[in-house]
This record gives C-alpha cells, sequence and structure tokens, in this order.
C-alpha cells in the first residue's frame, strides 16, 4: 500500500525508513511521523513526538497518526494471532522491498 | 462515551470516540465463547502484560490470561506451535475470540496513550452465558484458525462473526473502511503514503511480517 500510493502520487519515498529510522523516508513530515509512531508503539512518553507533528502538519494529522497507529495494533494482532499467511502473490511482487528493508527477518515460515 | 479521551487537546473526529463506545458494549457482553466477566478479564490481561505486568482474574482459565498476555505485549512472537497449543486447551472458537478481544482493546489502549489521555476503565461485564456463536462454514485454512473462504485478513476472525463485524467496525474510523483502502489518493488529517508509512512502522515495530 505505501509504494503503490507514493508512486500513484508521484512522491519519492525512501523504504528502508520503516525500519531504520536513522533514514529519511523522504515524505512530508516523514520523519516525525516515524518518531511519533516509535515512542506510541514504545515505552517512550509521546508527548514532545506529538507536539511536533501538531506543529509540522496539525492537529488533524496526529489524530490520524493516532488512529493508523492504533488500528495496525489492531490488525498486528489479528494477524500474528491467526497465523495470516502472505499470498504468493504478494510475496513476488514485494520481494524488492522486503530485501531492501530487511522484513523477512519477521517471517513465521 | 466521557470516559474515553479524557485529557486529549486536539479536536477528535466523533466516529472515533463512538466506536470506542461501541466496542466497550461488545467487550462487557458475552460473547461466543466467552462470558462478559471472561472477555473484561481477557482485555485486562493484554493491557496488564503492555504495561510490563500480570494480571489475572477468578474467571479465565490460565492459559487463556497467557495467551491474552502473550499477543497484548508481544504478538510478533506468536508461532504457530504456540497457537496450536493454546488451540488444543480452549478450542478454536474461544481462540479466535480471544484475538479479536486483546486485538481490539489493544487499538483503543493505544489511541488513548498516543494522545496524552487516560485509558478507559474497563467496562463492568453483562450477565448472561455465551451464544456459541460461529460460522459453520469456517473451515481449515492455510493459517491457524478456521475461515470462511480463503485466508485473508479481513476474513481472520471469520469463525465468528461478531468478531469479524467488530473488526470492520473499527477499521473504517480508525484508518480506513475495506472500500476506501482501494484508494491510494485519500487524504483526510494525513495523505495516503503517510498514512502508510505509519501503518509499516508499526507493523514493523509490532515484528509483524504481514
Amino acid at each position: 500500500m505505501l509504494r503503490a500510493s507514493s508512486e500513484i502520487a508521484n512522491i519519492p519515498f525512501d523504504p528502508r525508513a520503516i525500519t531504520d529510522p536513522s533514514i529519511d523516508p523522504l515524505l512530508e513530515g516523514g520523519r516525525a511521523l516515524i518518531r511519533f509512531t516509535d515512542a506510541a508503539v514504545g515505552s517512550d512518553d509521546p508527548a514532545d513526538a506529538r507536539s511536533l507533528l501538531v506543529e509540522l502538519l496539525g492537529s488533524a494529522a496526529v489524530v490520524d497518526a493516532a488512529a493508523v497507529v492504533a488500528n495496525f495494533e489492531m490488525m498486528n494482532r489479528v494477524a500474528e494471532g491467526t497465523g495470516m499467511p502472505v499470498g504468493k502473490g504478494t510475496l513476488a511482487r514485494t520481494e524488492e522491498w522486503r530485501t531492501l528493508i530487511g522484513l523477512d527477518r519477521y517471517r513465521h515460515d | 462515551m466521557t470516559q474515553f479521551l479524557q485529557g486529549v487537546s486536539v479536536p477528535v473526529r466523533p466516529e472515533i470516540p463512538t466506536v470506542f463506545a461501541r466496542e466497550w458494549l461488545r467487550l462487557a457482553a458475552p460473547g461466543s465463547a466467552w462470558d462478559g466477566r471472561q472477555r473484561v478479564e481477557i482485555a485486562a490481561a493484554a493491557r496488564a502484560s503492555r504495561h510490563g505486568a500480570s494480571e489475572s482474574g477468578p474467571f479465565l482459565p490460565a492459559v487463556a490470561t497467557s495467551a491474552a498476555a502473550m499477543l497484548g505485549s508481544k504478538p510478533g512472537r506468536a508461532t504457530r506451535i504456540w497457537a496450536e497449543s493454546v488451540i488444543s486447551t480452549i478450542g478454536s472458537t474461544a481462540y479466535v475470540e480471544l484475538v479479536g478481544v486483546v486485538a481490539r482493546a489493544s487499538a483503543v489502549d493505544s489511541f488513548h496513550r498516543s494522545l496524552g489521555a487516560t485509558e478507559p476503565t474497563l467496562p463492568e461485564p453483562q450477565a448472561g452465558e455465551p451464544t456459541g456463536e460461529q460460522d459453520l462454514a469456517a473451515r481449515p485454512s492455510a493459517a491457524w484458525v478456521p475461515m470462511v473462504g480463503g485466508a485473508s485478513i479481513v476474513q481472520a476472525l471469520s469463525a465468528v462473526p461478531s468478531e469479524s463485524e467488530a473488526q470492520e467496525d473499527m477499521h473504517g474510523p480508525l484508518y480506513l473502511t475495506y472500500g476506501q483502502m482501494q484508494d491510494l489518493q485519500f487524504v483526510r488529517g494525513l495523505a495516503r503514503p503517510q498514512m502508510e508509512l505509519v501503518a509499516a512502522r508499526t507493523s514493523a515495530l509490532n515484528e509483524c511480517f504481514y
């Protein structure tokens, strides 16, 4: 979805930022979004990251970011808890990206 | 609804506290295999584990408490062998329901924490026996639990229709409806690529390959 949405919007994006927060994802507010997500999912107080995101992108953006984190906290647990496999077609389409960002480390099979 | 989002300093889309209130009503009510007391204990065990603590109540079998804690704090550590062990004790319908309850309670807590709000008090359980609801069309799948149709994330909880419906109910207000997901140029507070960056980073932090 990330690759497709950035391609269709013709927005440059560096996918390595997904697994390496030292890399700039190149999206507007991208570093701040990564910082906010890390604080929201982790154990750090998200207050500073939240303030920075409001400053850069506005309050509606921080609400959306919190909501997306929440949704994927849900969906990750559904996927992991039910052992959801990734289809062969998706695996083939995403091989280059998975290799680039080291995503295969999370595979169970 | 007033217990939700206390202390939040930014305006929140009204559909979010509304769906949280619906979820708290669902959580407190009898489910397919668990009664209301057990469902609230599942959510409490998952919440405690995310805080690095443990909590067990009198109504839930130990294996279910342990499974809720595992999925609450370390979902990426789940394995087929682990899930099969849990399912062999509590059954696949109860396991599917447990996954759904943990997942949605985690979403509610996450949203509050992200916006600096106090996590809402868990609801008072409603009386009543489990409904026994299940979709008899669910069959063994490529995943670890039975599903209706092929294995896919939107069908993951389909063995228990009310759990699947609850997942879809939360998905729209928090992210996108299943229909909106096809719109790659969707813009709300964030543009779609920004939303997907947050989604992908969250999944990486949870060690979720899917």
